[in-house]
Protein backbone atom coordinates (compact mmCIF):
# COMPACT_ATOMS: atom_id res chain seq x y z
CA UNK A 1 0.00 0.00 0.00
CA UNK A 2 1.63 3.10 -1.08
CA UNK A 3 1.79 6.42 1.54
CA UNK A 4 -0.98 8.62 0.16
CA UNK A 5 -3.50 5.27 0.22
CA UNK A 6 -2.21 4.39 3.96
CA UNK A 7 -2.97 8.02 5.04
CA UNK A 8 -6.07 8.21 3.37
CA UNK A 9 -7.27 5.15 5.44
CA UNK A 10 -6.35 6.65 8.65
CA UNK A 11 -7.93 9.42 8.19
CA UNK A 12 -5.05 11.98 7.32
CA UNK A 13 -5.05 14.27 3.97
CA UNK A 14 -2.50 13.19 1.62
CA UNK A 15 -1.60 17.32 1.41
CA UNK A 16 0.35 16.02 4.51
CA UNK A 17 2.93 14.31 2.12
CA UNK A 18 3.96 17.52 0.75
CA UNK A 19 4.15 19.14 4.19
CA UNK A 20 6.29 16.50 5.39
CA UNK A 21 8.63 17.22 2.16
CA UNK A 22 8.96 20.81 3.25
CA UNK A 23 9.56 20.36 6.65
CA UNK A 24 12.63 18.00 5.46
CA UNK A 25 14.05 20.82 3.06
CA UNK A 26 13.64 23.22 6.24
CA UNK A 27 15.72 21.04 8.61
CA UNK A 28 18.41 20.51 5.91
CA UNK A 29 18.94 24.44 4.76
CA UNK A 30 17.96 25.70 8.28
CA UNK A 31 15.26 28.24 7.05
CA UNK A 32 11.73 27.66 4.98
CA UNK A 33 12.77 28.26 0.86
CA UNK A 34 9.10 27.63 -0.93
CA UNK A 35 10.01 25.16 -3.55
CA UNK A 36 10.05 26.06 -6.87
CA UNK A 37 6.81 24.97 -8.76
CA UNK A 38 7.48 22.53 -11.57
CA UNK A 39 6.93 24.13 -15.14
CA UNK A 40 5.31 22.20 -17.69
CA UNK A 41 4.82 22.70 -21.79
CA UNK A 42 1.22 22.59 -23.31
CA UNK A 43 0.11 21.58 -26.65
CA UNK A 44 -1.44 23.52 -28.66
CA UNK A 45 -5.49 22.43 -29.36
CA UNK A 46 -6.19 24.90 -32.29
CA UNK A 47 -6.73 22.71 -35.29
CA UNK A 48 -5.36 24.28 -38.70
CA UNK A 49 -7.02 26.47 -40.62
CA UNK A 50 -6.86 26.53 -44.84
CA UNK A 51 -4.53 28.92 -46.23
CA UNK A 52 -6.42 32.17 -46.96
CA UNK A 53 -6.32 34.15 -50.27
CA UNK A 54 -6.65 37.89 -50.36
CA UNK A 55 -9.61 38.62 -52.78
CA UNK A 56 -9.18 42.40 -54.33
CA UNK A 57 -12.65 44.16 -53.87
CA UNK A 58 -14.39 45.04 -57.34
CA UNK A 59 -13.89 48.60 -58.83
CA UNK A 60 -16.33 50.81 -57.68
CA UNK A 61 -19.11 53.21 -59.49
CA UNK A 62 -18.30 56.49 -60.10
CA UNK A 63 -21.65 57.12 -59.64
CA UNK A 64 -24.81 55.35 -58.96
CA UNK A 65 -26.96 57.91 -60.98
CA UNK A 66 -28.08 56.29 -64.05
CA UNK A 67 -26.96 52.93 -63.27
CA UNK A 68 -28.81 49.64 -62.56
CA UNK A 69 -28.70 48.51 -58.78
CA UNK A 70 -30.30 45.02 -57.60
CA UNK A 71 -31.32 44.63 -53.79
CA UNK A 72 -31.42 40.83 -53.10
CA UNK A 73 -33.38 39.74 -50.30
CA UNK A 74 -31.72 36.37 -48.75
CA UNK A 75 -35.46 35.40 -47.15
CA UNK A 76 -34.76 35.88 -43.75
CA UNK A 77 -38.14 36.86 -41.87
CA UNK A 78 -38.55 41.18 -42.84
CA UNK A 79 -35.39 41.63 -45.10
CA UNK A 80 -38.03 41.88 -48.34
CA UNK A 81 -39.85 45.12 -46.12
CA UNK A 82 -36.62 46.70 -45.52
CA UNK A 83 -35.44 46.24 -49.19
CA UNK A 84 -38.66 47.56 -50.33
CA UNK A 85 -38.45 50.38 -47.99
CA UNK A 86 -35.07 51.20 -49.72
CA UNK A 87 -36.20 50.81 -53.66
CA UNK A 88 -39.24 53.52 -52.22
CA UNK A 89 -36.27 55.37 -51.06
CA UNK A 90 -34.32 55.54 -54.54
CA UNK A 91 -37.48 55.80 -55.95
CA UNK A 92 -38.22 59.42 -53.88
CA UNK A 93 -34.01 60.33 -53.34
CA UNK A 94 -32.43 59.16 -56.69
CA UNK A 95 -35.20 58.28 -59.29
CA UNK A 96 -32.66 57.98 -61.90
CA UNK A 97 -31.00 54.91 -60.42
CA UNK A 98 -33.19 51.75 -61.90
CA UNK A 99 -33.72 49.33 -59.20
CA UNK A 100 -34.38 45.99 -59.25
CA UNK A 101 -36.06 43.78 -56.38
CA UNK A 102 -34.89 40.47 -55.96
CA UNK A 103 -35.47 37.52 -53.97
CA UNK A 104 -32.93 35.20 -53.68
CA UNK A 105 -33.66 31.52 -54.49
CA UNK A 106 -34.11 28.83 -51.98
CA UNK A 107 -33.82 28.56 -48.52
CA UNK A 108 -30.75 31.08 -47.02
CA UNK A 109 -27.72 28.87 -47.04
CA UNK A 110 -28.30 28.01 -50.78
CA UNK A 111 -26.51 29.83 -53.25
CA UNK A 112 -28.20 30.71 -56.64
CA UNK A 113 -25.91 31.11 -59.58
CA UNK A 114 -28.40 31.88 -61.94
CA UNK A 115 -28.98 35.32 -59.85
CA UNK A 116 -25.60 36.21 -59.75
CA UNK A 117 -24.85 35.95 -63.82
CA UNK A 118 -28.16 38.15 -64.22
CA UNK A 119 -27.08 41.06 -61.91
CA UNK A 120 -23.20 40.96 -63.67
CA UNK A 121 -24.88 40.98 -66.76
CA UNK A 122 -27.83 43.86 -66.20
CA UNK A 123 -26.56 45.36 -63.09
CA UNK A 124 -23.85 48.04 -62.55
CA UNK A 125 -23.87 47.02 -58.28
CA UNK A 126 -26.25 44.88 -55.77
CA UNK A 127 -27.01 45.41 -51.99
CA UNK A 128 -27.26 42.07 -49.93
CA UNK A 129 -29.83 41.99 -46.73
CA UNK A 130 -28.91 39.47 -44.72
CA UNK A 131 -30.44 38.58 -41.60
CA UNK A 132 -33.13 39.05 -38.97
CA UNK B 1 -26.21 45.00 -45.17
CA UNK B 2 -26.89 43.21 -42.41
CA UNK B 3 -28.10 44.13 -38.78
CA UNK B 4 -26.14 45.52 -35.91
CA UNK B 5 -26.25 42.64 -33.87
CA UNK B 6 -23.83 40.57 -36.89
CA UNK B 7 -21.33 44.09 -36.96
CA UNK B 8 -18.61 41.71 -35.87
CA UNK B 9 -19.47 38.25 -37.43
CA UNK B 10 -19.91 40.20 -40.74
CA UNK B 11 -16.31 41.65 -40.38
CA UNK B 12 -14.66 38.96 -39.29
CA UNK B 13 -16.27 36.38 -41.69
CA UNK B 14 -15.56 38.53 -45.03
CA UNK B 15 -11.92 38.81 -43.36
CA UNK B 16 -11.66 34.92 -42.86
CA UNK B 17 -12.89 34.25 -46.69
CA UNK B 18 -9.98 37.01 -48.14
CA UNK B 19 -11.99 40.43 -48.04
CA UNK B 20 -10.72 41.93 -44.77
CA UNK B 21 -11.64 45.54 -46.06
CA UNK B 22 -15.64 44.64 -47.04
CA UNK B 23 -17.88 47.28 -47.15
CA UNK B 24 -20.41 46.55 -45.16
CA UNK B 25 -23.62 49.01 -43.57
CA UNK B 26 -25.66 48.12 -40.63
CA UNK B 27 -29.43 48.68 -39.71
CA UNK B 28 -30.57 48.57 -35.92
CA UNK B 29 -32.10 45.30 -35.08
CA UNK B 30 -34.01 43.63 -35.37
CA UNK B 31 -35.61 43.81 -38.56
CA UNK B 32 -38.21 40.74 -38.56
CA UNK B 33 -41.37 41.87 -36.42
CA UNK B 34 -41.31 45.59 -37.73
CA UNK B 35 -43.84 47.34 -39.96
CA UNK B 36 -43.20 48.61 -43.23
CA UNK B 37 -42.83 52.38 -41.68
CA UNK B 38 -40.65 51.40 -38.53
CA UNK B 39 -38.45 49.49 -41.69
CA UNK B 40 -38.60 52.97 -43.79
CA UNK B 41 -37.25 54.84 -40.13
CA UNK B 42 -34.57 52.31 -40.61
CA UNK B 43 -33.74 53.10 -43.81
CA UNK B 44 -34.18 57.05 -43.16
CA UNK B 45 -31.85 56.81 -40.37
CA UNK B 46 -28.44 56.60 -39.12
CA UNK B 47 -26.05 53.15 -39.12
CA UNK B 48 -26.16 52.83 -35.47
CA UNK B 49 -22.22 50.88 -35.98
CA UNK B 50 -20.77 53.95 -38.15
CA UNK B 51 -22.94 56.74 -37.02
CA UNK B 52 -23.48 58.00 -40.37
CA UNK B 53 -27.04 58.11 -42.34
CA UNK B 54 -27.39 54.34 -43.86
CA UNK B 55 -27.88 55.46 -47.42
CA UNK B 56 -25.06 57.41 -47.47
CA UNK B 57 -23.01 54.80 -46.14
CA UNK B 58 -24.37 52.25 -48.58
CA UNK B 59 -24.09 55.03 -51.73
CA UNK B 60 -20.13 55.87 -50.62
CA UNK B 61 -19.52 51.90 -50.43
CA UNK B 62 -20.51 51.61 -53.65
CA UNK B 63 -18.50 54.54 -55.19
CA UNK B 64 -16.05 55.35 -52.86
CA UNK B 65 -12.61 54.74 -54.95
CA UNK B 66 -10.94 51.81 -53.49
CA UNK B 67 -8.03 52.08 -51.37
CA UNK B 68 -4.20 50.34 -52.04
CA UNK B 69 -5.65 47.86 -49.26
CA UNK B 70 -8.97 47.46 -51.10
CA UNK B 71 -7.24 45.76 -53.80
CA UNK B 72 -4.25 44.19 -52.50
CA UNK B 73 -4.10 40.06 -53.25
CA UNK B 74 -1.83 37.46 -51.88
CA UNK B 75 -2.01 35.37 -48.83
CA UNK B 76 -3.52 35.76 -45.26
CA UNK B 77 -1.80 35.24 -42.19
CA UNK B 78 -4.03 32.47 -40.73
CA UNK B 79 -1.66 31.45 -37.66
CA UNK B 80 -3.31 29.46 -34.67
CA UNK B 81 0.00 30.38 -32.62
CA UNK B 82 2.73 28.43 -31.27
CA UNK B 83 2.63 24.28 -31.57
CA UNK B 84 3.73 24.48 -27.92
CA UNK B 85 3.02 27.11 -24.69
CA UNK B 86 5.37 26.66 -21.90
CA UNK B 87 7.59 26.29 -19.94
CA UNK B 88 5.23 27.31 -17.43
CA UNK B 89 3.20 26.87 -14.08
CA UNK B 90 0.22 24.59 -14.93
CA UNK B 91 -1.74 27.61 -12.84
CA UNK B 92 -0.62 30.05 -15.70
CA UNK B 93 -1.26 27.22 -18.65
CA UNK B 94 -4.58 27.03 -17.28
CA UNK B 95 -4.93 30.55 -17.37
CA UNK B 96 -3.75 31.26 -20.69
CA UNK B 97 -6.26 28.14 -21.89
CA UNK B 98 -8.89 29.75 -20.44
CA UNK B 99 -8.14 33.62 -21.49
CA UNK B 100 -7.66 32.46 -25.25
CA UNK B 101 -10.80 30.74 -25.72
CA UNK B 102 -9.35 27.24 -25.89
CA UNK B 103 -11.81 26.07 -23.32
CA UNK B 104 -15.52 25.88 -22.47
CA UNK B 105 -14.68 28.10 -18.98
CA UNK B 106 -14.38 24.81 -16.64
CA UNK B 107 -10.79 24.12 -16.24
CA UNK B 108 -9.51 21.76 -18.42
CA UNK B 109 -6.55 19.03 -17.98
CA UNK B 110 -3.94 20.82 -19.18
CA UNK B 111 -2.46 18.40 -22.59
CA UNK B 112 1.31 18.09 -21.82
CA UNK B 113 3.39 15.92 -24.12
CA UNK B 114 2.85 12.88 -21.54
CA UNK B 115 -1.06 13.02 -21.22
CA UNK B 116 -0.54 13.96 -25.17
CA UNK B 117 1.29 10.82 -25.73
CA UNK B 118 -0.57 8.93 -23.27
CA UNK B 119 -3.80 9.07 -24.99
CA UNK B 120 -2.20 8.28 -28.44
CA UNK B 121 -2.05 5.03 -26.90
CA UNK B 122 -6.29 4.55 -27.23
CA UNK B 123 -5.91 4.19 -31.07
CA UNK B 124 -4.16 2.59 -33.65
CA UNK B 125 -3.59 5.33 -36.01
CA UNK B 126 -0.64 7.33 -36.23
CA UNK B 127 -0.60 10.83 -34.70
CA UNK B 128 0.33 12.57 -37.95
CA UNK B 129 -2.82 11.21 -39.50
CA UNK B 130 -5.83 13.63 -40.87
CA UNK B 131 -8.80 12.55 -39.73
CA UNK B 132 -11.17 15.31 -41.07
CA UNK B 133 -12.33 18.63 -41.06
CA UNK B 134 -14.97 21.11 -39.38
CA UNK B 135 -16.30 24.27 -39.12
CA UNK B 136 -18.65 24.95 -36.59
CA UNK B 137 -20.79 27.15 -38.61
CA UNK B 138 -20.89 28.61 -41.90
CA UNK B 139 -16.68 29.48 -42.19
CA UNK B 140 -13.92 27.71 -44.30
CA UNK B 141 -13.55 24.48 -42.11
CA UNK B 142 -10.20 23.59 -40.59
CA UNK B 143 -8.27 20.49 -41.40
CA UNK B 144 -6.47 18.35 -38.02
CA UNK B 145 -5.05 15.39 -36.92
CA UNK B 146 -5.27 12.61 -34.54
CA UNK B 147 -2.42 14.05 -32.17
CA UNK B 148 -5.01 17.57 -32.49
CA UNK B 149 -7.75 15.51 -31.51
CA UNK B 150 -5.83 13.95 -28.91
CA UNK B 151 -5.00 17.21 -27.05
CA UNK B 152 -8.50 18.31 -26.89
CA UNK B 153 -9.41 14.43 -25.58
CA UNK B 154 -6.74 15.18 -22.67
CA UNK B 155 -8.37 18.30 -21.64
CA UNK B 156 -12.08 17.35 -22.16
CA UNK B 157 -10.72 14.42 -19.00
CA UNK B 158 -11.00 11.74 -21.37
CA UNK B 159 -8.85 8.34 -20.53
CA UNK B 160 -7.28 6.81 -23.71
CA UNK B 161 -9.88 4.27 -23.88
CA UNK B 162 -12.35 6.47 -25.08
CA UNK B 163 -10.17 8.24 -28.02
CA UNK B 164 -11.72 5.70 -30.59
CA UNK B 165 -15.29 6.88 -29.74
CA UNK B 166 -13.63 10.73 -29.90
CA UNK B 167 -11.64 10.08 -32.99
CA UNK B 168 -14.98 8.82 -34.70
CA UNK B 169 -16.87 12.01 -33.77
CA UNK B 170 -13.89 13.80 -35.14
CA UNK B 171 -13.93 12.09 -38.67
CA UNK B 172 -17.81 13.28 -39.00
CA UNK B 173 -16.67 17.14 -39.60
CA UNK B 174 -19.82 17.94 -37.64
CA UNK B 175 -19.17 20.55 -34.93
CA UNK B 176 -21.06 20.58 -31.36
CA UNK B 177 -20.99 24.24 -31.54
CA UNK B 178 -23.00 26.16 -34.68
CA UNK B 179 -22.57 29.62 -35.74
CA UNK B 180 -26.83 30.37 -35.73
CA UNK B 181 -28.36 33.11 -33.81
CA UNK B 182 -30.56 29.82 -33.17
CA UNK B 183 -28.94 28.31 -29.81
CA UNK B 184 -28.76 24.32 -31.32
CA UNK B 185 -27.86 21.50 -29.11
CA UNK B 186 -26.50 18.16 -30.19
CA UNK B 187 -26.25 14.79 -28.91
CA UNK B 188 -24.86 11.27 -29.61
CA UNK B 189 -25.91 7.97 -29.37
CA UNK B 190 -23.04 5.05 -28.61
CA UNK B 191 -24.59 1.34 -29.36
CA UNK B 192 -22.25 -1.92 -28.95
CA UNK B 193 -20.21 -3.64 -26.53
CA UNK B 194 -17.86 -0.50 -26.08
CA UNK B 195 -20.37 0.50 -23.42
CA UNK B 196 -19.43 -2.14 -21.33
CA UNK B 197 -15.93 -2.22 -21.71
CA UNK B 198 -15.95 1.92 -20.71
CA UNK B 199 -18.30 1.53 -17.92
CA UNK B 200 -20.64 4.04 -19.57
CA UNK B 201 -23.71 4.53 -17.66
CA UNK B 202 -26.86 3.55 -19.47
CA UNK B 203 -29.07 3.07 -15.88
CA UNK B 204 -29.61 5.74 -13.32
CA UNK B 205 -29.04 8.74 -14.26
CA UNK B 206 -27.85 7.84 -17.71
CA UNK B 207 -27.83 11.69 -18.86
CA UNK B 208 -26.87 13.04 -15.91
CA UNK B 209 -23.35 13.66 -14.51
CA UNK B 210 -22.69 10.46 -13.41
CA UNK B 211 -19.83 9.01 -15.15
CA UNK B 212 -16.55 9.80 -16.29
CA UNK B 213 -16.75 8.18 -20.06
CA UNK B 214 -19.84 10.07 -20.81
CA UNK B 215 -19.16 13.42 -19.15
CA UNK B 216 -15.64 13.42 -21.32
CA UNK B 217 -16.79 12.20 -24.30
CA UNK B 218 -19.30 14.67 -24.58
CA UNK B 219 -17.38 17.60 -22.88
CA UNK B 220 -14.50 16.69 -25.95
CA UNK B 221 -17.40 17.04 -28.43
CA UNK B 222 -17.40 20.81 -27.46
CA UNK B 223 -14.14 21.31 -27.57
CA UNK B 224 -13.35 19.58 -30.69
CA UNK B 225 -15.76 22.44 -32.20
CA UNK B 226 -14.32 25.23 -30.27
CA UNK B 227 -10.66 24.45 -31.21
CA UNK B 228 -10.73 22.02 -34.26
CA UNK B 229 -13.10 23.96 -35.92
CA UNK B 230 -12.60 27.42 -34.92
CA UNK B 231 -15.99 27.50 -33.34
CA UNK B 232 -17.44 28.64 -30.14
CA UNK B 233 -16.61 32.67 -29.85
CA UNK B 234 -19.83 34.57 -28.39
CA UNK B 235 -20.42 37.33 -31.36
CA UNK B 236 -18.04 35.75 -33.82
CA UNK B 237 -18.09 32.32 -34.19
CA UNK B 238 -21.20 31.32 -32.18
CA UNK B 239 -24.32 33.94 -32.39
CA UNK B 240 -26.72 31.98 -30.68
CA UNK B 241 -29.12 34.14 -28.43
CA UNK B 242 -29.10 32.84 -25.15
CA UNK B 243 -26.84 29.85 -25.60
CA UNK B 244 -27.63 26.19 -24.63
CA UNK B 245 -26.64 24.84 -21.18
CA UNK B 246 -26.47 21.42 -22.68
CA UNK B 247 -23.20 22.36 -24.84
CA UNK B 248 -21.11 21.83 -21.97
CA UNK B 249 -21.07 18.62 -22.31
CA UNK B 250 -24.26 17.64 -25.13
CA UNK B 251 -26.80 14.91 -24.28
CA UNK B 252 -24.82 11.69 -24.33
CA UNK B 253 -27.16 8.88 -24.39
CA UNK B 254 -25.38 5.06 -24.00
CA UNK B 255 -28.01 3.18 -25.44
CA UNK B 256 -29.66 0.50 -22.73
CA UNK B 257 -29.51 -2.55 -25.21
CA UNK B 258 -29.66 -4.95 -22.50
CA UNK B 259 -33.16 -3.54 -21.11
CA UNK B 260 -34.38 -2.83 -24.19
CA UNK B 261 -36.28 -5.35 -26.02
CA UNK B 262 -36.57 -3.31 -29.18
CA UNK B 263 -33.37 -3.20 -31.92
CA UNK B 264 -30.66 -1.60 -30.77
CA UNK B 265 -30.49 2.00 -32.94
CA UNK B 266 -27.31 1.22 -34.91
CA UNK B 267 -28.65 -2.24 -35.85
CA UNK B 268 -31.25 0.35 -37.67
CA UNK B 269 -28.82 1.83 -39.30
CA UNK B 270 -27.32 -1.13 -40.77
CA UNK B 271 -24.83 -2.11 -38.42
CA UNK B 272 -24.07 -4.90 -36.56
CA UNK B 273 -25.58 -5.55 -32.74
CA UNK B 274 -21.18 -6.68 -32.09
CA UNK B 275 -20.26 -3.24 -33.85
CA UNK B 276 -19.39 -0.26 -31.91
CA UNK B 277 -20.83 2.99 -33.31
CA UNK B 278 -21.68 6.43 -32.07
CA UNK B 279 -24.44 8.37 -34.04
CA UNK B 280 -24.78 12.12 -34.00
CA UNK B 281 -27.89 14.46 -33.67
CA UNK B 282 -28.40 18.12 -33.40
CA UNK B 283 -31.46 20.30 -32.92
CA UNK B 284 -32.74 22.57 -30.62
CA UNK B 285 -33.40 21.17 -27.15
CA UNK B 286 -34.75 18.31 -25.22
CA UNK B 287 -37.75 17.89 -23.08
CA UNK B 288 -38.95 14.95 -20.51
CA UNK B 289 -41.88 13.61 -20.48
CA UNK B 290 -43.72 11.73 -17.12
CA UNK B 291 -44.74 8.26 -19.61
CA UNK B 292 -46.33 6.85 -16.57
CA UNK B 293 -49.98 7.87 -17.24
CA UNK B 294 -49.79 6.35 -20.35
CA UNK B 295 -47.61 3.48 -20.33
CA UNK B 296 -47.22 2.88 -16.69
CA UNK B 297 -50.62 3.19 -14.63
CA UNK B 298 -53.81 3.54 -16.85
CA UNK B 299 -55.23 0.98 -19.12
CA UNK B 300 -54.88 3.80 -21.78
CA UNK B 301 -53.14 1.82 -24.86
CA UNK B 302 -51.22 4.73 -26.09
CA UNK B 303 -48.17 6.69 -25.50
CA UNK B 304 -50.68 9.32 -24.47
CA UNK B 305 -51.58 12.66 -25.13
CA UNK B 306 -48.47 14.01 -23.17
CA UNK B 307 -46.02 12.75 -25.94
CA UNK B 308 -48.63 14.67 -28.70
CA UNK B 309 -48.61 18.07 -26.84
CA UNK B 310 -44.82 17.66 -26.62
CA UNK B 311 -44.39 17.40 -29.99
CA UNK B 312 -46.69 20.29 -30.69
CA UNK B 313 -44.14 22.54 -29.29
CA UNK B 314 -41.32 21.11 -31.66
CA UNK B 315 -40.27 22.94 -34.75
CA UNK B 316 -40.64 21.29 -37.91
CA UNK B 317 -37.29 22.39 -38.91
CA UNK B 318 -36.05 19.55 -36.66
CA UNK B 319 -37.05 15.86 -36.72
CA UNK B 320 -37.55 14.52 -33.16
CA UNK B 321 -35.63 12.07 -30.72
CA UNK B 322 -37.49 10.70 -28.49
CA UNK B 323 -35.52 8.70 -25.65
CA UNK B 324 -37.61 6.02 -23.95
CA UNK B 325 -36.51 4.37 -20.53
CA UNK B 326 -36.34 0.60 -20.87
CA UNK B 327 -39.97 0.93 -17.80
CA UNK B 328 -41.77 2.46 -20.47
CA UNK B 329 -40.87 0.60 -23.55
CA UNK B 330 -41.31 -2.66 -21.55
CA UNK B 331 -45.21 -1.05 -21.10
CA UNK B 332 -45.21 -0.26 -24.75
CA UNK B 333 -44.04 -3.41 -25.61
CA UNK B 334 -46.82 -4.92 -23.86
CA UNK B 335 -49.51 -2.52 -25.61
CA UNK B 336 -48.76 -3.97 -28.70
CA UNK B 337 -45.79 -1.88 -29.89
CA UNK B 338 -43.01 -4.75 -29.93
CA UNK B 339 -41.24 -2.71 -32.72
CA UNK B 340 -39.77 0.81 -33.06
CA UNK B 341 -41.27 0.98 -35.90
CA UNK B 342 -44.54 0.48 -34.81
CA UNK B 343 -44.62 3.40 -32.37
CA UNK B 344 -42.80 5.64 -34.74
CA UNK B 345 -45.94 5.02 -37.24
CA UNK B 346 -48.00 5.65 -34.25
CA UNK B 347 -46.16 8.94 -33.62
CA UNK B 348 -45.87 10.39 -37.02
CA UNK B 349 -49.96 9.50 -37.50
CA UNK B 350 -51.10 10.83 -34.57
CA UNK B 351 -49.13 14.13 -33.95
CA UNK B 352 -50.58 15.96 -36.09
CA UNK B 353 -51.28 20.16 -37.13
CA UNK B 354 -53.15 21.91 -38.95
CA UNK B 355 -51.50 23.17 -42.55
CA UNK B 356 -52.10 27.12 -40.93
CA UNK B 357 -50.66 26.45 -37.77
CA UNK B 358 -47.74 24.61 -40.26
CA UNK B 359 -47.31 27.95 -42.42
CA UNK B 360 -47.66 30.17 -39.62
CA UNK B 361 -44.03 28.97 -38.14
CA UNK B 362 -41.21 31.24 -38.83
CA UNK B 363 -38.90 28.23 -39.78
CA UNK B 364 -41.28 27.14 -41.85
CA UNK B 365 -41.50 30.50 -43.82
CA UNK B 366 -37.31 30.56 -43.72
CA UNK B 367 -37.14 26.89 -45.03
CA UNK B 368 -39.88 25.15 -46.18
CA UNK B 369 -41.66 27.78 -48.29
CA UNK B 370 -38.73 27.87 -50.61
CA UNK B 371 -38.67 24.43 -51.16
CA UNK B 372 -42.82 24.40 -52.11
CA UNK B 373 -42.32 27.08 -54.18
CA UNK B 374 -40.02 24.89 -56.22
CA UNK B 375 -42.87 22.24 -56.22
CA UNK B 376 -40.73 20.24 -53.67
CA UNK B 377 -42.73 17.40 -52.03
CA UNK B 378 -44.37 17.04 -49.53
CA UNK B 379 -44.13 20.96 -48.89
CA UNK B 380 -45.54 22.34 -52.27
CA UNK B 381 -48.74 19.84 -50.87
CA UNK B 382 -48.46 21.13 -47.35
CA UNK B 383 -48.60 24.51 -48.46
CA UNK B 384 -51.44 24.79 -50.94
CA UNK B 385 -53.90 22.15 -49.17
CA UNK B 386 -56.58 23.62 -47.17
CA UNK B 387 -55.75 25.73 -44.22
CA UNK B 388 -57.72 22.88 -41.84
CA UNK B 389 -56.06 20.11 -43.41
CA UNK B 390 -54.09 18.03 -40.96
CA UNK B 391 -50.79 17.45 -41.69
CA UNK B 392 -48.20 15.29 -39.97
CA UNK B 393 -44.94 17.19 -38.34
CA UNK B 394 -42.68 15.58 -40.51
CA UNK B 395 -42.17 14.09 -43.91
CA UNK B 396 -41.86 10.29 -43.08
CA UNK B 397 -42.23 8.37 -39.69
CA UNK B 398 -38.62 7.39 -39.40
CA UNK B 399 -37.98 11.56 -38.88
CA UNK B 400 -38.91 10.13 -35.84
CA UNK B 401 -35.84 8.38 -33.45
CA UNK B 402 -36.47 6.22 -30.73
CA UNK B 403 -33.60 5.24 -28.34
CA UNK B 404 -33.55 3.67 -25.00
CA UNK B 405 -31.87 4.58 -21.61
CA UNK B 406 -31.99 4.73 -18.12
CA UNK B 407 -32.44 3.17 -14.63
CA UNK B 408 -36.13 1.90 -14.93
CA UNK B 409 -36.85 3.80 -11.30
CA UNK B 410 -39.68 5.69 -13.08
CA UNK B 411 -41.32 4.89 -16.54
CA UNK B 412 -40.40 8.50 -18.08
CA UNK B 413 -39.27 9.38 -21.85
CA UNK B 414 -37.55 12.47 -23.31
CA UNK B 415 -38.19 14.31 -26.04
CA UNK B 416 -35.02 16.20 -28.52
CA UNK B 417 -35.93 18.48 -31.22
CA UNK B 418 -32.79 16.88 -33.11
CA UNK B 419 -31.94 15.59 -36.25
CA UNK B 420 -30.60 12.27 -37.10
CA UNK B 421 -27.44 13.49 -38.78
CA UNK B 422 -24.91 10.21 -38.38
CA UNK B 423 -23.47 6.68 -37.62
CA UNK B 424 -20.17 5.83 -37.54
CA UNK B 425 -17.50 3.31 -36.80
CA UNK B 426 -15.44 3.03 -33.19
CA UNK B 427 -13.95 0.19 -34.10
CA UNK B 428 -12.46 1.83 -36.98
CA UNK B 429 -10.81 3.97 -34.70
CA UNK B 430 -9.70 1.40 -32.50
Amino acid sequence: MNRRKLLSLLGMSPALLAGSRAEAQKTRTGKSAAPEEPKYQALNPKGTPPPVKLVPMAPRLDTIHGKTVYLVDTGFMGGGTLLQQMQAWFNQNMPDVTVVFRKKAGPYMEDDPPLWKEIKEKGNAAIMAIGH
Amino acid sequence: MATRAFADLAKSNASKRGMPHIRAAFTPHPVWGKTAEQLRAYIDGNDPVSGKPLMKEIIDGLTVPLTAEDTKTGMMDVSVGPPVYGPDTLDNLQKHFLNNGMTDFLPVIIPTQEKVDAMLKGTSHKPDEVVGKMAAGAFAPWTYTVRQVAVNAVMAGCEPEYFPIVLAIASTGMAALGSSTTSFAYSMVINGPIRDQLNMNYGIGAMGPFAQPNATIGRAWTLLGKNLGNGGIAGDTYMGSQGNNTNYNNIVIAENEKESPWTPFHVQKGFKPEENVVSLFAGEDIRQGHGARGAGVLENPMFDDQISDMFRTLTSQFNALVICDPLTVKRLVEQGYDTKEKLMDWLWQNTKRTAKEYRDSAFVYTFHKPLAQRGIEPYATWYNCPEDTLIPWWPKPDDIALVVTGGQTNPFFQVGNLNYRVSVSIDKWM
